[in-house]
């Protein structure tokens, strides 16, 4: 396969709504930005690959098909890649995987979506329009009349966890996480909450949205856009001098889709494990030649659905033990100087959670992050579908 | 009676338009539905679902090579067996939770009308994969201490079914009488759902009376912040409710009505629904953002009557937060 690096990346403002753009202004904005960060001209792209989560909050089936034109790819090749909450991540393994077969120089990713143009004319605000949206992912047979939503189905594999694991996910150390993504959200100018203080208390004191999830320790709804341009290592020697910059690589891609039953061993969903996220870790870790990733590792972008999922996930990924999540806070890991620069975007829970478009608004922070600190290695991942089903984790590097 | 309609008719927004305007440029937003109507197949899920609607039976699909038994039979071949054909069996109706099932307080509008409510996944005896169903308690409001992993609980079935997931749902056996547990096709009518009883406050003494007062004069002045506030106006847009609140310093009365917030020492005639909380205290930190009304909830320290007000209670929740937000 052909090494391939990451040559640019542009985002939009997170905000909760864009009544200033559709969807197609969201996207026009950022591959402009994308295009402006590679100093390349749309021109070069080979091919876009789309990530847009649920064709409900776009108000379309084929939601990508006015786009080809309005970003400048009119008769170049494009796909739409979607896969719930992990349809960012899915859609750059994509793209990744169309210049590592060799078969295009360049691709672009360009996540996108809108969410609160979804409206409850009964309450008269978004927020459960939009829930009611995401809850058409459910499984429909079975599952959705009985209430399923995105934040109780993340609720079931954390409760099992914390069955499991009883003495783990302390409410304070989940606080204090949440803290601490809102403190790093204050370096992100893109972040929803950018300007925003919340603190550990609020944190604690925030109402339930679903138990065990508060409010404050939940991710954003967002609208808005994010690309990321891919290329070949020929191509992006020239590209990256042109601009500048590093060309940050792409070394390390895994992922998996679990089950979605629950049952009583691994033919099923185990609940109390985030499988889909360990194995996906462990196939990019063994692409990327990783073998231990806290000291190998120095920036993580995690897809923080929710604050305890965060943990858990971490866990899953090798970061502390299964059981032990809370040593993120209690020994320091993640702590303001610590060992691992956890979601320094501030997160989905306070940078900005546009689905489709989510996990490029994380490869974005990460590329930032190992480019202006001079890190060497960024690890990018995303989950999604019921019952954390779907992982997909990427490594990035920086060689010096 | 009118019949049930698949989208609730008053969920549906007329037809119209309005402009936003934002840093001096105007923004057109008009009123849309996607909507599809579907007579959908339950093909080779039909089986479980009529089993259900017309036997009061659980069937569950066993391998009859690797003897695995899936509950629900959600597929008709077993993947793990080149593709076997699975056979049908009956099941029993009683189990153990899988795991702790989650508790939704903020559910969208198709759901707003149960919360809170439980939907869990329960391994029948003999069963290896968990069914998922809503649990309910008899025994007044749900909270996250009456179901954890491991429960038993038994399936029961509503008295009106049609062939949907909802036709069933799962309460604790403890809650059961022998005969009730003994019992195959039990049904919800058959079910003591006795109606919780209102909390007793203690009677005012005078220093919980000075607390109410020194709350009560708090309260003024957050009706007062809320009228200014663009965040608290839009919160309570569109909202209109009398609750009677009881507390140990003395009766107090909330008014929601034309986006204000009022409130009232002393009693009402006719509420929409009633809170009960032993110290009047508490709001001073549900103002303070120290307490929320739901948490207070799910911790016992509130009592409301009806399930069905949470959706005030969420509006009312957001009420400190906007105003810190202001």
């Amino acid at each position: 396969m052909k090494e391939v690096a990451v040559v640019g990346a542009g985002i939009t403002k997170c905000k909760g709504r864009w009544v200033e753009r559709t969807y197609y202004g969201l996207s026009q904005m950022a591959v402009k930005a994308a295009l402006e960060d590679a100093c390349i001209s749309v021109k070069d792209v080979d091919a876009v690959v789309y990530g847009i989560y649920n064709d409900i909050f776009e108000l379309s089936a084929i939601p990508e098909h006015p786009l080809q034109g309005i970003i400048g790819m009119a008769n170049k090749p494009g796909l739409r890649v979607t896969t719930g909450g992990a349809t960012g991540a899915y859609a750059m393994l994509t793209g990744y995987s169309l210049v590592a077969s060799g078969l295009y120089d360049v691709v672009m990713c360009l996540g996108v979506e809108k969410a609160t143009d979804c409206f409850d004319f009964t309450s008269q605000t978004s927020t459960p329009e939009v829930i009611k949206t995401i809850g058409w992912s459910g499984d429909t047979y079975y599952e959705r009349e009985l209430g399923w939503t995105a934040s109780d189905s993340y609720a079931e594999v954390v409760l099992a966890y914390m069955d499991e694991y009883p003495e783990d996910l302390a409410d304070e150390v989940s606080a204090k996480i949440t803290e601490i993504l809102c403190q790093q959200a204050q370096n992100n100018p893109y972040a929803q909450r950018y300007g925003e203080r919340v603190t550990a208390e609020m944190a604690m004191n925030s109402r339930y949205v679903v138990y065990p999830f508060k409010l404050l320790e939940t991710c954003i709804y967002t609208e808005g856009a994010g690309a990321v341009i891919f290329a070949s290592k020929d191509k992006s020697k020239a590209m990256c001098k042109n601009a500048g910059v590093p060309p940050i690589w792409i070394t390390g891609l895994g992922a998996s889709n679990e089950h979605h039953v629950a049952g009583k061993d691994l033919r099923h969903k185990l609940m109390h494990r985030i499988m889909s996220d360990h194995l996906a870790a462990q196939a990019a870790y063994k692409m990327a030649g990783i073998k231990d990733p806290i000291k190998e590792i120095q920036v993580i972008e995690l897809h923080d659905a929710f604050i305890k999922q965060l943990q858990i996930t971490m866990a899953e990924m090798g970061f502390t033990k299964l059981g032990r999540s809370d040593d993120l806070i209690n020994e320091g890991l993640m702590t303001p100087g610590g060992s691992i620069l956890v979601n320094p975007s501030g997160g989905l829970t306070y940078g900005g959670h546009f689905v489709g478009g989510s996990n490029m608004f994380s490869c974005w922070s990460a590329r930032r992050e190992l480019i202006q600190r001079e890190l060497n290695r960024g690890l990018i991942h995303g989950t999604g579908s019921t019952i954390a089903q779907f992982g997909c984790v990427m490594i990035i590097e920086r060689r010096s | 009676m009118a019949k049930e309609k698949v989208i609730p008719l008053h969920m549906i927004p007329d037809v119209g338009s309005e402009v936003l305007q934002i840093d001096d440029e105007r923004f057109l937003q008009t009123n849309e539905a996607m909507f599809t109507f579907f007579k959908r197949t339950k093909g080779e899920h039909s089986p479980f679902f009529l089993a259900l609607k017309e036997r009061k039976t659980i069937l569950g699909g066993r391998c009859p090579e690797c003897k695995i038994v899936r509950v629900p039979p959600f597929e008709r071949y077993c993947p793990e067996c080149n593709f076997v054909e699975l056979k049908l069996i009956e099941m029993p109706d009683i189990g153990v939770m899988n795991s702790t099932p989650p508790i939704t307080y903020f559910a969208h509008s198709l759901f707003q009308h149960q919360v809170p409510f439980g939907r869990g996944r329960v391994l029948l005896e003999g069963a290896d994969t968990a069914l998922p169903i809503n649990v309910y308690t008899t025994k007044g409001v749900l909270t996250p201490r009456i179901f954890k992993k491991g429960t038993p609980v038994k399936v029961v079935f509503r008295d009106k079914r049609v062939g949907k997931p909802t036709d069933i749902f799962a309460v604790p056996l403890t809650e059961l009488k022998a005969a009730q547990r003994k019992k195959r096709g039990l049904l919800e009518s058959e079910l003591d759902w006795a109606s919780p009883k209102e909390p007793k406050v203690p009677k005012p003494t005078r220093k919980t009376k000075q607390d109410l007062n020194v709350v009560m004069d708090q309260l003024h002045n957050l009706a007062r912040d809320a009228v200014k506030s663009a965040r608290a106006q839009n919160d309570l847009a569109g909202w209109k409710r009398t609750i009677q609140v009881k507390t140990g310093g003395g009766p107090f009365v909330i008014q929601i009505a034309r986006k204000k917030l009022k409130f009232q020492e002393g009693t009402v005639k006719k509420a929409d629904f009633v809170m009960v909380v032993k110290d009047p205290r508490f709001f001073q930190d549900w103002m303070h953002f120290k307490d929320s009304l739901t948490n207070a909830i799910i911790a016992d320290k509130l009592w409301i009557s009806k399930n069905a007000e949470f959706t005030t209670v969420f509006k009312l929740d957001r009420i400190p937060r906007s105003l810190r937000r202001r």
